[in-house]
């Protein structure tokens, strides 16, 4: 429409040229009209496609929003389901709380029953402080003691060590003890050896010529005596005598030796019955004076029964013996107490003998009376002697010349 | 040794021709009328009871009623002798007497330990040693009844 205006107008123009002069005017508003027009033409043209353009965008905007509602109608889906989720949820917590209400209470117990306990341990630890205390100052004093008794172990040690040089010299001296002790021991038995082959030479060899002697004299008494006159047939019982005592010696003296070596067996011995034995034997081989006998009641002893009978029928015989010559005497047997030992005692009123010559009376061989009054070898008092010293006991007498004497012995009556 | 050696009853063995002598005169004089045999050691005794030797002519196992046996010999002892008769069965029941002079206590345990049948100590006084002899003859002559 427009440019059928402008070409009108074009026509107008060109009729107008004519005028031209006079319209030159005219033209020249008009081509400025013209731009005018022009302008707001373009002006129009590019609205318009600014126009094109938004309304583009408005449809782009458009689509976008719907591509939003989309999503937010898979948003609202996904909340719903997290929305029962939650109060799924809820339900579980409202069980877990009531539970953790319980365990509260339960707590609140314990906690009210820590709290005593926690005050009985609160008392009990301030107790212990108290203990602790003590035993602090118990420490010190131990502490105190301790020391004292390290330097009485060093001061021990010091002495220890002397006492271990004292005892290394004594052991050493010990051991050369022992060893002498050991020779001398060998030596002893070597002696002892040695006497008994010479007692048993004694024995076999020195009686056997005395027999012999006793022997030959006898047949020429017996065979030859009628070729003798009363001086001869005197000698020849004199040999016969005299070798008679000779091996009455070597007996005794035999017996003296073995007893030395003859071990002593303690049993308990019944003095009673021992004593009426002994007295019934020597009084079947005894013949003529016989004394009375007056015997106690004897306690018990320990002791060799076989020994302590020996000590008896020596002490006895002898009682009988020196008193045959005396009419009408007695013999007291009896026994009294002293220090633990039993001490018994044979009592005669016979010979008796001179106190002088005690220290020779238990003596091997010795003799107080001539073989004329009253025979023997003299070697009873010193076998009786010997036996109850083995026994660990003492023998010991008193006398009074032509009186009488009293032989006394001590015997432990329990075992040694 | 000229002694005839058969039919003996007793068999003397003693090496002290004194102790011989004392003792066979105690036996005759005891009224002893049984043959009597003395050897003079221990070697001969038991030649004499096995049939050896000087006595390999004696009639074997013909022992005698009794034998005394002195203690101390030379070669074989009293105690051998006494041993060897003593644990053999045929002449352990031979009475055996051991005369001696020895009162030694161990050879007194030895010889009983070894089945002795008596032990006499010779005494020495001559009155004894006769009653000693006399009464061991009588004894073991007369008295004693042996297994046979």
């Amino acid at each position: 429409m427009k440019k059928e205006d402008s070409a009108k107008l074009i026509i107008a123009n060109k009729e107008g040229a004519s005028q031209f002069n006079e319209n030159e005017t005219l033209a020249a508003e008009l081509v400025i009209a013209n731009k005018e027009l022009d302008f707001r033409n373009e002006e129009k043209e590019n609205r318009a496609a600014e126009l094109i353009i938004a309304n583009k965008e408005l449809i782009f905007q458009n689509e976008e929003k719907e591509n939003r509602a989309a999503e937010l109608i898979i948003a609202n889906k996904e909340l719903a389901f997290q929305n029962e989720e939650r109060a799924h949820r809820a339900a579980e917590l409202i069980i877990a709380n009531k539970e953790l209400i319980f365990q509260n209470e339960e707590k609140e117990k314990r906690a009210s029953e820590l709290i005593i306990a926690n005050k009985e341990l609160a008392f009990q630890n301030e107790e212990k402080g108290k203990r602790a205390e003590e035993l602090n100052i118990a420490n010190k004093e131990l502490a105190f003691q301790n020391r004292e008794k390290e330097k009485r172990a060093n001061e021990l040690l010091i002495a220890n060590s002397a006492l271990k040089v004292a005892q290394d010299n004594i052991r050493k001296l010990n051991d050369e003890l022992e060893q002498k002790v050991i020779e001398r021991t060998a030596q002893l038995e070597a002696v002892n050896k040695e006497l008994e082959s010479f007692s048993y030479s004694v024995s076999h060899d020195l009686r056997a010529p005395i027999r012999a002697i006793n022997g030959y004299t006898k047949i020429i008494a017996e065979d030859y005596g009628d070729k003798f006159d009363a001086d001869g047939i005197k000698i020849l019982q004199s040999v016969m005598n005299n070798s008679k005592k000779m091996g009455e010696l070597i007996d005794d003296l035999l017996a003296f030796s073995k007893l030395g070596r003859k071990s002593v067996a303690f049993a308990d011995i019944d003095m009673v019955e021992l004593v009426a034995t002994v007295r019934e034997e020597l009084l079947f081989e005894g013949d003529g004076n016989i004394p009375d006998f007056k015997i106690a009641a004897l306690p018990a002893a320990k002791g060799d029964k076989s020994l302590i009978k020996q000590v008896w029928v020596n002490l006895i015989s002898n009682a009988i013996k020196y008193a045959s010559h005396k009419k009408n005497t007695t013999i007291t047997i009896d026994s009294y107490t002293k220090d633990k030992l039993n001490v018994y005692y044979v009592k005669d009123e016979g010979a008796g003998f001179d106190m002088q010559y005690y220290d020779k009376l238990f003596g091997v061989f010795q003799r107080l009376h001539s073989q004329e009054e009253f025979e023997g070898t003299g070697i009873g008092l010193a076998i009786v002697q010997k036996i109850i010293n083995k026994h660990n006991g003492t023998v010991w007498a008193e006398s009074t010349l032509n009186i009488g004497s009293c032989f006394y012995f001590s015997l432990n009556h329990t075992t040694n | 040794m000229d002694y005839d050696y058969d039919n003996v009853e007793i068999l003397f063995v003693e090496d002290s021709i004194d102790d011989a002598a004392l003792t066979i005169r105690a036996l005759n004089k005891s009224g002893s009328t049984n043959k009597l045999y003395h050897v003079k050691d221990g070697a001969a005794a038991l030649d004499f009871i096995y049939c050896r030797g000087d006595f390999e002519n004696r009639k074997p196992k013909e022992f005698p009623k009794l034998i005394l046996l002195d203690l101390k010999m030379p070669k074989i002892s009293g105690i051998q002798v006494l041993e060897k008769l003593k644990s053999d069965p045929e002449t352990k029941s031979i009475p055996i007497v051991m005369l001696t002079s020895s009162n030694e206590g161990p050879d007194i345990e030895k010889c009983f330990s070894l089945g002795v049948n008596s032990y006499i100590v010779k005494p020495v006084d001559s009155d004894n040693f006769f009653k000693a002899i006399k009464e061991i003859g009588l004894y073991w002559m007369v008295t004693s009844q042996s297994p046979n």
